[in-house]
């Protein structure tokens, strides 16, 4: 092993119950970022999986972090893991022994919760101007303006402007109403399907949904029917699935 | 059944892809590791990883560490 970098990439933290010498087997028919060799830093039974890296791949350029992606990617398919964030870099086997044994119940716990269980990403996006659009017109009595009191000068700006803003305020909560409908219907699937989610409302103007999911490694058809299921109930909206992923959006982990 | 409802499409598989392996997982927190959570590294990523690879340095050679650089 050549130590001349003196640096050490981690790719994936992981504790091998079963099958040990299949991961060896796999690890050595994988190759690190520019080719270089993977190996494992050992604690007790749980291993990170690194290799040597110069400082010039250490830049975030795209086949870089795809190469690096790929590895954590071909180890998920077997085992469970935890993927380090790209750029994790220690300077020893030494130091990162030593992080992997402060740091053992911590990634212990991290790896029951995510043991045989995939991620999936789902995206539900949509027109917001044609959905306001809709909703006003669902709306009974659509919103009206308040009517003014007798008092108050018809063509007041002043009222003009509260009108406008009270109509957008309610016309936002229309939406998030909506949004909750929407969040509502997938919860009732996603607790069928046991799984853990994590749901962004509103992040931008045209996705109204963004959610990561975990669920158990057998329930992948079950969630691929549940999203055509709620595609169908909704086809104003567009529900777009990606996956599966390692776990990276369910790691709960700062390691010290 | 509904198959396609699982994204075929290369360029948001791609982002998808980009925003776990540079904006999740397990963070090593330290003197001489990138961590700036929620930052975006898409953009950010070069800065980021040379002043990572420059504050390692400085620790080695026991020189006192500058700030990671965060700014666009």
């Amino acid at each position: 092993m050549s130590y001349y970098f003196a640096m050490l990439l981690i790719y994936t933290l992981s504790a091998v119950k079963k099958y040990p010498e299949k991961f060896e087997t796999l690890l050595s028919g994988l190759n690190g970022i520019s080719g270089a060799s993977l190996y494992v830093v050992k604690c007790k039974e749980i291993s990170a999986v690194v290799s040597d890296i110069k400082k010039a791949d250490l830049i975030a350029s795209r086949s870089i972090v795809l190469e690096y992606a790929e590895v954590i990617d071909n180890l998920a398919k077997l085992f469970t893991l935890l993927p380090m964030r790209f750029g994790s870099v220690m300077e020893s086997i030494d130091a990162i022994a030593d992080m992997l044994e402060r740091n053992y119940c911590e990634i212990q716990l991290n790896l029951l919760k995510v043991e045989d269980k995939l991620e999936f990403g789902l995206k539900v996006f949509c027109d917001s101007e044609k959905l306001k659009e809709e909703l006003l017109t669902k709306t009974k009595d659509g919103i009206k303006s308040p009517a003014n009191p007798a008092h108050e000068i018809e063509n007041s700006v002043f009222r003009e402007y509260v009108n406008k803003k009270l109509k957008e305020h309610r016309l936002e909560e229309l939406v998030l109403v909506y949004v909750d409908s929407v969040i509502a219907e997938i919860n009732s699937y996603l607790s069928f399907l046991n799984a853990d989610s994590k749901i962004k409302k509103l992040p931008s103007a045209s996705v109204m949904i963004d959610a990561v999911l975990l669920l158990p490694k057998g329930r992948k058809n079950d969630l691929i029917q549940a999203a055509g299921d709620l595609q169908n109930q909704y086809p104003g909206l567009s529900f777009v699935m990606t996956g599966p992923w390692p776990p990276y959006s369910f790691v709960e982990i700062a390691i010290k | 059944m509904r198959e396609n409802v699982i994204d075929q499409s290369k360029d948001i598989t791609i982002l998808e892809l980009l925003d776990r392996v540079l904006n999740k997982g397990v963070i090593l927190t330290g003197d001489i590791v990138i961590s700036v959570a929620d930052i975006d590294l898409v953009y950010l990523g070069v800065k980021l990883m040379l002043s990572s690879v420059e504050t390692m340095e400085q620790l080695k050679s026991g020189k006192p560490i500058k700030k990671p650089i965060l700014g666009k």
